[in-house]
């Protein structure tokens, strides 16, 4: 398992991602697979950065672990506000453009591209964990 | 370094040229160039996305805000995408609300 800890701001978002990608290219997945995960990781992360510490600094912790038989777990987790991406409604995508609202997209493509997503408070902290499975 | 031209008008159309990465870091750049727009006759915004090899949430919510801030009326072309990034606008439902197609053509 590898873990590491990045200031929670838009500036490191690229060294955050890169961290998540040097772990799941080791598990074996294929290209397409691969920019699906960048992709829902992404999303998950600019959700930290963009809402866990409304007007202060605060850090946000990853960690990147194999799933049994095949795969990656990872776990995001942060110190603030509580916050369960998964109780967002699901945006109407059948709407067309000049009908959407602003929210909701991103963790809607989490929960479409990932095989398991679950979220849990534990210890002051969000912890938003995604996995996806190697089939 | 050159200057790069993003974003383009003439004739009630607007050319943008997607490159690179469009995601949370780069979207409001993006975002900021497409408001100068607003308040201009446009009815057609072609984005050409040949040399574009992802798109995030932060890219769709500027292609959004452009039909929404520039003309709610305009049709939207999505232009060269590369099937990774076409099969993002498939999941986020916005495939059915533009024309997606290999070239330019009304």
């Amino acid at each position: 398992m590898e873990k590491r800890e990045f200031p929670a701001i838009l500036a490191h978002l690229e060294t955050m991602i890169d961290f998540v990608m040097r772990s799941a290219e080791k598990q074996g997945f294929d290209k397409e697979t691969l920019g699906q995960i960048r992709l829902a990781c992404e999303e998950a992360l600019v959700n930290v950065v963009s809402y866990a510490y409304p007007g202060k600094e605060g850090t946000v912790e990853i960690s990147c672990a194999p799933a049994p038989a095949g795969g990656i777990v990872i776990e995001i987790s942060d110190r603030g506000v509580p916050f369960d991406p998964l109780s967002l409604p699901e945006p109407d995508t059948t709407l067309p453009m000049e009908q959407r609202k602003i929210g909701g997209l991103g963790i809607y493509m989490v929960r479409k591209i990932m095989d398991d997503v679950g979220y849990r408070r534990a210890d002051g902290r969000n912890v938003f964990t995604l996995t996806k499975f190697l089939k | 370094m050159a200057e790069q031209v993003t974003v383009t008008c003439a004739g009630g159309c607007a050319k943008v040229v997607l490159s690179g990465k469009l995601d949370a870091v780069s979207a409001p750049g993006l975002q900021e160039e497409l408001k100068k727009l607003i308040g201009q006759p446009i009815e057609k915004l072609v984005f050409y996305a040949n040399d574009l090899e992802y798109i995030s949430s932060a890219g769709l919510r500027v292609i959004i805000f452009a039909k929404q801030k520039i003309n709610v009326e305009a049709k939207v072309y999505f232009i060269g995408g590369q099937d990774a990034v076409v099969n993002v606008l498939k999941m986020s439902g916005l495939d059915t609300f533009m024309s997606i197609q290999p070239t330019f053509e009304e």
